[in-house]
């Protein structure tokens, strides 16, 4: 059986219980207190999420200030229950508008028992989508459409929708004016070495997408990847355009895409759910357009005292420019006093993680800004024990710029009524773990 | 239900108290109950949430039973289902009440909303009041041919709780057939998943005792079912397909292009959005191709790129719950992906568990073309993360060096670490430089050189400093200075505190002295006197055996501890193929996460001692899942693997002195990591024993006398107990209602032995060293009560111990109960000087 849960459970950070629902009697009632003994109360916290305690395993997540809790009495899966968890909180997201933390689950209790009831019965996951959900469980909690007083506006059909083949999307949409968005989201990660080589460097993208459409349209998007490319000039027959062709690692699909359209043709083609929702993920290694570079020197003058000068290059067209950089560079604990000099932006010494913090908020193309510190550290009589350097880190946003170079070609859409929509397409390029060895 | 976690803990001060808060809204319930009054729900709704909040928070609200049901005559949906809510939490402690709720959830199931049907239906079936079953049958019956599929997906799971509540009526009533039906002509992909998890659920269940029950197990993965679901796998819900993939891992196709075709109709799900689902078909994948060596490996580099987006997408939690598949893959065949080491090195800012994981990954993966590239960043988190994994690192590139035929740079590395002055990394490295010369003697010059300048003084953990020791014996020909370290060692015998250290103290000085004798004779006497005066019976016997044999003859003395040794080879593995075999088998489930198969974590056999402890009052089951392992699992058992988890900490240790860190023995009898049992039978022997007055006191040593030291214990009878006994919890009970009381008394416990006694656990542990195993335990400070049990040597003879110590008057009151009535007074004797020594030891 994929998950069968026992119970699950929403903690705050003191281990209280916000939310618990049994759905099973094969495990005891006194199964969170098992969890606040073994797990929230020692220092396993955080070590592992998986742990069994007594016959019973305990899945965990911390999701901002909230712990949720899954325990199950069998060899269950684990990817199933943690994908699951994460859908629920998505779900509860999409439902409170936005956050989910321990206020929000106390302001809105019901509805959340409302909802666990419907996305899991007896232990097995039943509907997790908020779509459809939405059509019967009301925030306001109205009353429900079935109900046989009139309401000023009936939802037909709600229940076949429920469980209906095409689940994600809801027949008798309207909207005045048909709009289409997609963001193409990358993040960047590397790991470079003290001697600036790059020991590891990928991209991790994705395709949100916002779809305020009428009917029951169809999409079609084409990009500029490498096999979509030779499969279209195949079918065509005409020889594969001149230009940058990426190679995607590999590629995974919204339920909406069909997928057996896109092992044979190479086209994303799909109808999309209502609102706001993930197209496609995707992984490049090779080709990245790294944004930024970063050169470090820093110079231990003594024991007490260090030099650090930093270059950090933006790579990137000069009409682009970054936004949000920040640029953390480690010091010692002993740092005493830091002073600055900085080209561009802003930097401080922040003690509480042991980093000089610098600030750029909008950071050009092809400009090379420096910083350069002197450290003071407190000389200290305990023995001389080297300093180990944690990597410099580095946050960042790059708009109009993807680090692997895709770009959208086309996205049709098509629906019989034939409306004209109205397409918008954003790139942007964040950094994900982006760290520089020194 | 049990109500929600009443006894988590007093309430808080800004917590209502209940009792008042608790009468206040029975009174307004009152009111409204029956008022018609414009807006009254919104009132009722106010406090049906102040109700369920109560609930949450673990006050007892059952008291408004009736208040709740009588308001709950409404058509606001939102009301019906607090109500439901709070019906489904108390009826299981008022099933008396529960009768009055059957009534208005008849009445409901039979709405024409289909969703307050469903509702209804949902809730009837999660009363859970035994009683009550015969009210579920009709509204089932009628649920299950609803024209709705909502309310059909409730009644199937609907059949699943009371199959879980009566399975006669379940059975009776022909449910299960029904839900064949259904799950083969239902238009519904979720009526049909939900009818085949109720259905694998009920068959695997009944197929114990019903031919026919099995018969039905085994239809559910034949051809036309399993077509049939996978045909429509793409309607089905994301969870429902994890469900469905599951299924199809049982089916065994007839021929290659049966296993082709389902392979092609499941490529595209290898896409899916969803990790589980990638899993459950990369699942499917493996078990198909099993037999087929080339595809197989074919699959194998098919997954590699779904797998790792996988890891590098999503939350922590995730990523590890997928990384360990993928640790489990790479284990198996760490070939397919070695030119991908660069997927393992670790970021900064993962959690532990993560890079733990990725370091044994990265450990595996090395080969003659990528090693160096790992090493050297092995190199980086050595220096630069925390300690434990800096640690791990270490170890992993002493375990890459032990697996390369390639070792120059390695060696060099480990040197370096050497002179990293860091307390740990010096720790971990002389371990890693001492298990690489047991397989490449030829590196010891180099070795030595840079071991020679670490003064001994710096290195305070036991392994590491058994290390250094069994390096200073092994090699002290080569170091100036050895025989004068060893004997700075011992002149500091006392402060020593692992007797794993003065163990191999013991040795490297006899290894010395056969190699440097005028140098290392008086430190060798020194170290034999203080070895027999030693209170560790290991090191005791050890130094005894020692004299004996320079005693008897030097040059087999010689030939006994300092043979000439060959090369490790191979290093034993942690893990049999067969347990690692049954872990790939139950791919995509917890078994992968705690890397041992289910049976030795979900069998109820190993979970009965929860119970058994829950009905012993609030105890703990402390080690007793140790004892009920049978014995023919005692080999598992010494691995660890069937330890609770919470305890496996503190055991992995003292099971790593016998695996990873064990100097080799020199192929004497005497060797200190056998178990037990065996030093018993080797020092018993009577030849030995003969020879000897000072013989009977290695006896009574390990009959738990302790040393001549201390005389006021009383001498105990030549009574032997089985070290390796196993008594499961159930037959304990049962003999324990059945013998008589043979002797009960009270023995008084020693001071050392009430300050040590804080927690059970550490009774527990010092009684097993004493062949008396606790199956139940538990109690605080000043009262603790425990059940031991025991088995004679040989014989299947059975002592039942309870013992209740209070630690405030320093007392135990112990009542003994055995199958041979003859040899109890023996065990007691036994028991009170095996107690009287704990805390002294």
């Amino acid at each position: 059986m994929p998950v069968a849960a026992s119970a699950i459970y929403f903690l705050n950070l003191r281990g209280d219980v916000l939310i618990n629902r049994l759905y099973r009697d094969d495990v005891g009632g006194n199964m969170v207190d098992a969890f606040r003994m073994h797990i929230m109360q020692t220092k396993e916290l955080g070590t592992c999420p998986v742990r069994q305690i007594g016959g019973c395993s305990f899945f965990y997540m911390r999701i901002s200030n909230v712990y949720i809790v899954i325990v199950v009495s069998s060899n269950a899966n684990v990817a199933c229950a943690f994908k699951f968890v994460v859908e629920a909180v998505a779900l509860f997201k999409s439902y409170f508008g936005g956050a989910f933390d321990e206020d929000a689950i106390r302001n809105n209790f019901v509805l959340i028992y409302e909802l666990l009831d419907e996305i899991m019965d007896f232990g097995y996951p039943q509907n997790l989508s908020p779509e459809i959900l939405k059509l019967y469980i009301t925030q306001e909690g109205v009353r429900s459409p079935f109900s046989s007083k009139p309401s000023d506006k009936p939802v037909p059909n709600a229940t076949l929708q429920v469980t209906g083949a095409v689940g994600w999307r809801r027949e008798g949409l309207v909207y005045k004016k048909n709009e289409v968005f997609l963001d193409i989201v990358e993040s960047v990660n590397l790991l470079m070495s003290s001697k600036g080589s790059v020991l590891r460097c990928d991209v991790t993208g994705k395709i949100l997408m916002k779809c305020f459409l009428s009917g029951m349209p169809d999409l079609k998007l084409g990009l500029n990847d490498k096999i979509g490319l030779e499969k279209e000039s195949q079918l065509k027959s005409r020889p594969p355009k001149s230009g940058k062709t990426i190679e995607l690692d590999d590629v995974t699909f919204h339920q909406c895409v069909n997928l057996t359209r896109f092992n044979s043709e190479k086209t994303v083609s799909f109808v999309p759910p209502d609102g706001e929702f993930e197209l496609m993920k995707y992984r490049i290694t090779e080709g990245v357009n790294l944004p930024f570079r970063v050169l470090p020197t820093i110079k231990e003058l003594g024991r007490t005292r260090m030099e650090v000068n930093v270059k950090v290059k933006s790579v990137f067209g000069a009409k682009m420019f970054a936004l949000g950089v920040v640029i953390k560079i480690p010091v010692p604990k002993q740092t005493a006093k830091t002073s600055f000099q900085v080209t561009s932006g802003r930097a401080k010494y922040q003690a509480a993680i042991d980093c000089l913090v610098w600030k750029i908020r909008k950071f050009p193309g092809q400009t090379e800004p420096t910083l350069s510190a002197e450290v003071e550290l407190i000389s200290t009589m305990a023995e001389k024990k080297s300093w180990t350097r944690p990597p410099i880190q580095m946050e960042f946003q790059v708009p109009m710029f993807t680090a692997s170079g895709l770009r959208v070609r086309f996205l049709k859409v098509w629906e019989k009524s034939g409306y004209n929509t109205v397409e918008w397409v954003r790139y942007i390029t964040k950094a994900g773990s982006y760290e520089i060895r020194c | 239900m049990a109500p929600p976690a009443q006894s988590q803990r007093s309430p808080s001060p800004s917590q209502p108290s209940g009792k008042s808060e608790v009468s206040d809204l029975k009174l307004q319930l009152r009111q409204l109950a029956g008022s018609r009054a414009p807006g009254v729900d919104d009132s009722k709704r106010e406090l049906f949430k102040k109700v369920i909040s109560y609930m949450t928070i673990g006050i007892d609200v059952s008291s408004l039973f009736g208040e709740m049901v009588m308001c709950s005559a409404t058509s606001d949906i939102v009301l019906k289902k607090m109500c439901y809510l709070y019906v489904g939490n108390y009826a299981k402690v008022n099933p008396d009440l529960a009768l009055l709720t059957i009534n208005f959830l008849q009445r409901d199931c039979r709405d024409e909303d289909p969703m307050i049907r469903g509702l209804a239906l949902r809730s009837l079936c999660s009363l859970r009041v035994a009683n009550l079953v015969e009210y579920l049958v009709g509204p089932l019956g009628s649920g299950l041919k609803d024209s709705n599929s909502y309310v059909r997906m409730v009644a199937v799971m609907g059949v699943l709780k009371l199959y879980h509540i009566s399975a006669s009526t379940c059975i009776d009533a022909d449910f299960p057939s029904i839900l064949k039906h259904l799950m083969l002509h239902d238009s519904d992909t979720q009526v049909v998943a939900n009818c085949l998890s109720a259905l694998q659920e009920i068959w695997s269940a009944e197929a114990s005792t019903s031919e026919e029950a099995s018969r039905e197990r085994e239809a559910l993965i034949s051809k036309p079912v399993i077509y049939y679901l996978l045909n429509r796998i793409k309607e089905f819900s994301e969870w429902a397909q994890c469900l469905v993939l599951e299924l199809v891992t049982k089916y065994v196709p007839s021929d290659s292009s049966e296993i082709f075709d389902i392979m092609n109709l499941l490529e595209d799900r290898l896409q899916h959005a969803n990790g589980a689902v990638v899993l459950a078909t990369i699942r499917v994948f493996l078990q198909l191709t099993l037999s087929m060596t080339d595809v197989h490996q074919q699959v194998y580099e098919h997954i590699k790129a779904p797998l790792l987006t996988l890891v590098s997408s999503g939350s922590p939690e995730q990523s590890y719950a997928v990384l360990s598949h993928l640790h489990l893959l790479v284990m198996r065949a760490p070939y397919v992906f070695s030119s991908d080491y660069k997927h393992f090195y670790c970021q900064y800012n993962e959690p532990s568990y993560v890079k733990r994981l990725k370091l044994e990954m990265l450990t595996a993966v090395a080969n003659e073309s990528n090693t160096y590239e790992i090493v050297t960043e092995l190199c980086e988190y050595a220096a630069n993360v925390d300690i434990p994994i800096a640690r791990e690192s270490i170890r992993a590139v002493g375990k890459i060096a032990l697996q390369q035929y390639d070792v120059n740079a390695i060696v060099d590395r480990l040197l370096q670490f050497l002179e990293m002055e860091k307390d740990y990394v010096t720790a971990e490295a002389l371990v890693l430089v001492k298990d690489l010369l047991r397989k490449y003697p030829q590196w010891s010059h180099d070795c030595i050189a840079v071991v020679g300048n670490i003064s001994s003084k710096n290195v305070q953990e036991p392994k590491a400093k058994a290390a250094l020791i069994w390096m200073l014996g092994e090699y002290s020909q080569d170091m100036q200075d050895a025989p004068y370290v060893l004997e700075s060692l011992v002149e500091n015998w006392d402060e020593e505190h692992s007797a794993e250290v003065r163990l191999h103290l013991l040795t490297a000085v006899m290894k010395c002295f056969f190699k440097r004798p005028p140098e290392t004779q008086s430190a060798l006497g020194a170290a034999l006197a203080a070895g027999i005066a030693d209170f560790h019976q290991d090191v005791h016997d050890r130094a005894l055996f020692y004299y004996r044999i320079l005693r008897y003859n030097v040059s087999v003395a010689e030939r006994v501890v300092n043979p000439p040794k060959q090369a490790v080879s191979v290093f034993a593995d942690t893990q049999s193929s067969e347990i690692k075999d049954r872990i790939f088998d139950e791919f995509n489930s917890l078994s992968v996460l705690y890397q041992k198969p289910s049976y030795m974590f979900t069998d109820k056999e190993h979970r009965v001692p929860l119970e058994f402890a829950d009905e012993l009052g609030n105890l703990s089951i402390g080690e007793a899942a140790n004892n009920v392992v049978p014995t023919q699992m005692v080999e598992e058992n010494d691995k660890d693997l069937l330890l609770t988890t919470s305890e496996k900490e503190e055991t992995k240790g003292s099971r790593n002195n016998g695996s990873a860190y064990t100097v080799p023995y020199d192929g004497s009898s005497t060797s200190v990591f056998a178990s037990q049992a065996q030093i018993e039978s080797a020092v018993s022997n009577p030849t030995l024993a003969g020879h000897s007055p000072q013989a009977s006191f290695a006896i009574d040593d390990l009959l738990g006398l302790g040393i001549p030291a201390t005389p006021a214990v009383p001498s105990p009878p030549q009574l032997k107990l089985n070290t390796k006994a196993a008594l499961d919890p159930s037959t304990f009970q049962q003999k324990w209602r059945q013998l008589p009381v043979a002797l009960s008394q009270e023995i008084s416990v020693n001071p050392q032995g009430v300050a040590a006694l804080t927690a059970p656990q550490a009774l527990l542990r010092h009684m097993q060293s004493h062949s008396i195993h606790c199956i139940a335990s538990g109690g605080q400070s000043p009262n603790f009560k425990f059940f031991f049990f025991a088995q004679k040597f040989e014989e299947s003879s059975n002592y039942l111990v309870e013992c209740v110590i209070n630690t405030s008057s320093a007392k135990a009151q112990v009542k003994i109960k055995a199958d041979d009535q003859n040899t109890s007074q023996d065990f007691s004797t036994l028991f009170e000087s095996a107690l009287s020594k704990f805390g002294t030891s």
